[in-house]
């Protein structure tokens, strides 16, 4: 028998051996992504070695529409930024626009703005908690979300006539007036969410499988929130007690009494993806709270404020920001003082948080990673524009 | 091959002995905590599914659906193709003779102009209501009707002139 | 506060001009030069006013020049602040230069490939610069002010003929041509552009 040399495997050859990394495409079409993002991971059999993000599959260039619509035509393109918070997206480009031009919304105008953003807050955290748990593999509560945000988009519908893109916050005030029987609704909704989201928090959050795949992973450090620029949900998970109602109110956050919820780390690190959740579902807690404050204090009275048939806005400019269900968002308007703004700039929360996707990637396995993009909670139109 | 488990980045804490058992028995406790929820779903709630097409809930009156406009109290003002922030809705129209009859709108706004092209491009349509709120004699309106689907995208441009989309009339218009 | 900040950057950051102006309606930004902006930048962040988060950089296209504004804030001290520079554009499509700050903040990452993006302004210094929103091989700088989308992307069409309501769109003007009276015509229509196919083969 002759001796075959190519099947000598001494301990020295196969330490010649080379193993490539695996590059994978978490692509454009993936059920866990939410929405058209595609990143391009590089493994190494499970650990993730290298994830970069790709954007760019939404981008309806709204920058550039702006810089040829009206002041009030803008509205409905502002909502289909965040499709799933789009009051807030409104009330924000109102505002700059109001400060600049310096209007007065009269009260009661103030307080439906304010009920309905923060029932839009509990919409957006409630789709939040429904495809969270279903990215993990949870297939109960999303149907259960779903069915609670019915009752608020029903009461979104009866306001606005759409039951998701709005063009409800107009400049000035706001589109139609609220009735007493839609606020009797808000009441009995909100009485009726308390106990629910307790219940909601028992079957997700306090689960021991939900736990083991949440805590402890995708790790953000309060300095690497600052360093990306992250705001809202995830900055105060990190333990940054930074609240854009409080700490720069705007409208009637001065009057009402609410609390910014921190995170505490007591499942796992500070900062993890369960802190995170966690953080969401009590800020729905406090929105409820802030609901029931507006309901007790709404006032009679005009719901438009004085704003002339074209508007024109002084030369300037301004950055105006507001707490948006998923971070900061700000609008950046340069005027030249005519009818069409001649650059307007919108700052999403959502962009640079994609861009930590790269930096929570390196050592995780692909299911963590999951776990990581679900708890940034991105929505692909308001990363793209 | 050098696996590269200790790039793992994970922080737990090492397990011990009795976190063994505590993690079994939090396992057990939180999984039947939340089967309890789940299984009350299955036999104590109504279900809540709408089951379409059986049965239609009716939309909110005013619901922005598909666009209605009644041509024969249009003054041909323009407004609302101006203020459409996707320029959906093409207008045309012709100044009328001095000598021809006075006619009037329903709310006695006098009619200059005759209306000879009111097209509306449905599938351009964002739905945002900002051409029905600038009509002043309120001819343009939303109706409540979401089932319009088409074959092809020209049967999606709505020609209000037309006499078959002119019979809608009677059933949209409340007077 | 915009004072101490001008005071701070001219004697920190040495050449960068740093220039204020009270405005009756709005934000006053600090103008400073373009060649120096890292280092005034660095002086602001690490100064006692902690503007520890940047917030977003963005451009904006006028005649002869792009200004690059970046929106600093500080999530301690609760103040923020508007920096701008202006880079000057010889030719409408020149390519623009200006140091990055990437060293600074992460988040300059993806806020300067979109600034790049979308008005061609290349950052020195950033590991990754390429296009992030639009696809990576599209032509021209769309947020520029005298941008035209080009006819072909690989090969389809960008903007095809028989997706634009041409029926419609020219029906005034073709009402307006054949009419004997053409004066008693008005359409609400702005004026459309023919495109050249349309133009060539006489419809309008």
């Amino acid at each position: 028998m002759s001796h075959d040399e190519s099947l000598d495997t001494t301990p020295m050859q196969s330490e010649n051996l080379k193993s490539e990394l695996l590059t994978l495409n978490m692509g454009p079409q993936h059920p866990a992504t939410h929405g058209v993002l595609r990143v391009e991971i590089k493994t190494d059999s499970e650990i993730i070695a290298e994830a970069t993000p790709h954007l760019g599959y939404l981008h309806r260039c709204m920058e550039k529409h702006c810089e040829h619509l009206d002041y009030r035509g803008i509205i409905p393109f502002v909502d289909r930024m965040d499709y799933l918070a789009a009051m807030s997206m409104e009330w924000g480009y109102c505002l700059t626009i109001e400060k600049m031009l310096g209007t007065e919304v009269p009260r009661r105008a103030q307080y439906i703005r304010t009920m309905v953003a923060e029932l839009q807050r509990v919409a957006s955290h409630l789709m939040f908690y429904g495809t969270y748990a279903i990215d993990l593999g949870a297939f109960s509560p999303f149907l259960y979300a779903f069915q609670e945000r019915e009752t608020i988009l029903r009461i979104f519908e009866e306001l606005s006539g759409a039951r998701l893109l709005y063009n409800y916050i107009w400049l000035g005030g706001v589109w139609n007036d609220m009735t007493d029987d839609h606020l009797r609704r808000i009441a009995a909704f909100c009485d009726r969410m308390d106990g629910e989201l307790e219940k909601y928090h028992t079957l997700v959050g306090m689960n021991k499988i939900f736990r083991d795949r949440t805590a402890n992973v995708g790790v953000l450090t309060a300095e690497d929130c600052y360093s990306y620029g992250a705001t809202g949900p995830i900055l105060r998970a990190s333990g940054v007690d930074w609240d854009l109602r409080k700490t720069r109110p705007y409208g009637i956050y001065q009057e009402l009494d609410f609390e910014s919820i921190v995170g505490t780390g007591e499942m796992g690190t500070l900062g993890d993806c369960w802190d995170r959740y966690y953080v969401r579902m009590k800020e729905m807690n406090e929105s409820l709270k802030i609901i029931r404050q507006c309901l007790e204090g709404i006032e009679e009275g005009p719901i438009q404020g004085k704003v002339s048939k074209i508007v024109k806005v002084p030369a300037g400019e301004i950055y105006m920001r507001t707490e948006c269900p998923r971070g900061e968002l700000g609008y950046h308007l340069i005027s030249d003082g005519g009818k069409i703004p001649y650059r307007l700039k919108v700052k999403s929360s959502c962009f640079t948080h994609t861009a930590m996707l790269s930096h929570m990637a390196p050592g995780q396995m692909i299911a963590d990673f999951v776990a990581s993009i679900g708890s940034i909670d991105i929505v692909l139109g308001e990363v793209d524009r | 091959m050098n696996s590269k488990t200790e790039n793992l980045q994970r922080y737990d804490k090492p397990l011990t002995f009795t976190g063994w058992f505590k993690n079994v028995w939090t396992s057990v406790t939180t999984v039947l905590k939340g089967l309890s929820i789940t299984i009350r779903y299955v036999y104590a709630e109504k279900p809540v599914t709408i089951e379409y097409p059986e049965v239609r809930e009716p939309l909110p009156e005013n619901s922005r659906s598909r666009l209605f406009n009644d041509v024969e109290n249009c003054i041909s003002c323009y407004q609302c193709a101006t203020a459409c922030p996707v320029d959906c809705i093409y207008i045309a129209a012709t100044r009328r003779d001095k000598e021809a009859e006075k006619i009037k709108t329903k709310d006695g706004t006098a009619i200059r102009l005759d209306l000879q092209q009111y097209t509306i491009d449905t599938a351009l349509c964002c739905y945002c209501g900002l051409c029905t709120t600038v009509c002043p004699t309120h001819c343009l309106t939303h109706s409540t009707d979401y089932e319009f689907s088409a074959y092809t995208v020209n049967d999606m441009k709505y020609d209000y002139l037309a006499k078959d989309i002119r019979m809608w009339r009677d059933r949209i218009v409340k007077d | 506060m915009h004072n101490e900040l001008v005071t701070l950057l001219n004697s920190k950051a040495n050449g960068c001009d740093a220039t204020t102006a009270e405005v009756e309606c709005g934000d006053q930004p600090i103008f400073v030069e373009a060649a120096h902006i890292n280092a005034a930048l660095k002086a602001l962040k690490e100064s006692t006013y902690e503007f520890n988060v940047l917030q977003l950089i963005t451009g904006c296209d006028f005649e002869d020049r792009i200004e690059i504004s970046y929106i600093l804030a500080s999530f301690t001290k609760n103040h923020e602040v508007i920096i701008k520079t202006k880079l000057a554009k010889p030719s409408s499509d020149a390519i623009l230069d200006i140091d990055s700050v990437c060293d600074l903040w992460l988040a300059a990452g993806f806020l300067e490939r979109e600034t790049y993006d979308m008005f061609g302004v290349r950052f020195n210094g950033n590991p990754d610069l390429r296009r992030i929103l639009c696809p990576d091989d599209w032509e021209g700088w769309p947020l520029r002010k005298d941008y035209v989308v080009q006819e072909k992307y690989k090969h389809m069409l960008v903007n095809p003929q028989n997706k634009i309501n041409t029926d419609d769109l020219y029906f005034f003007d073709r009402q307006k041509k054949e009419a004997a009276e053409p004066k008693l015509w008005s359409g609400s229509w702005k004026k459309p552009e023919f495109p050249a196919e349309v133009e060539a083969k006489g419809e309008k």
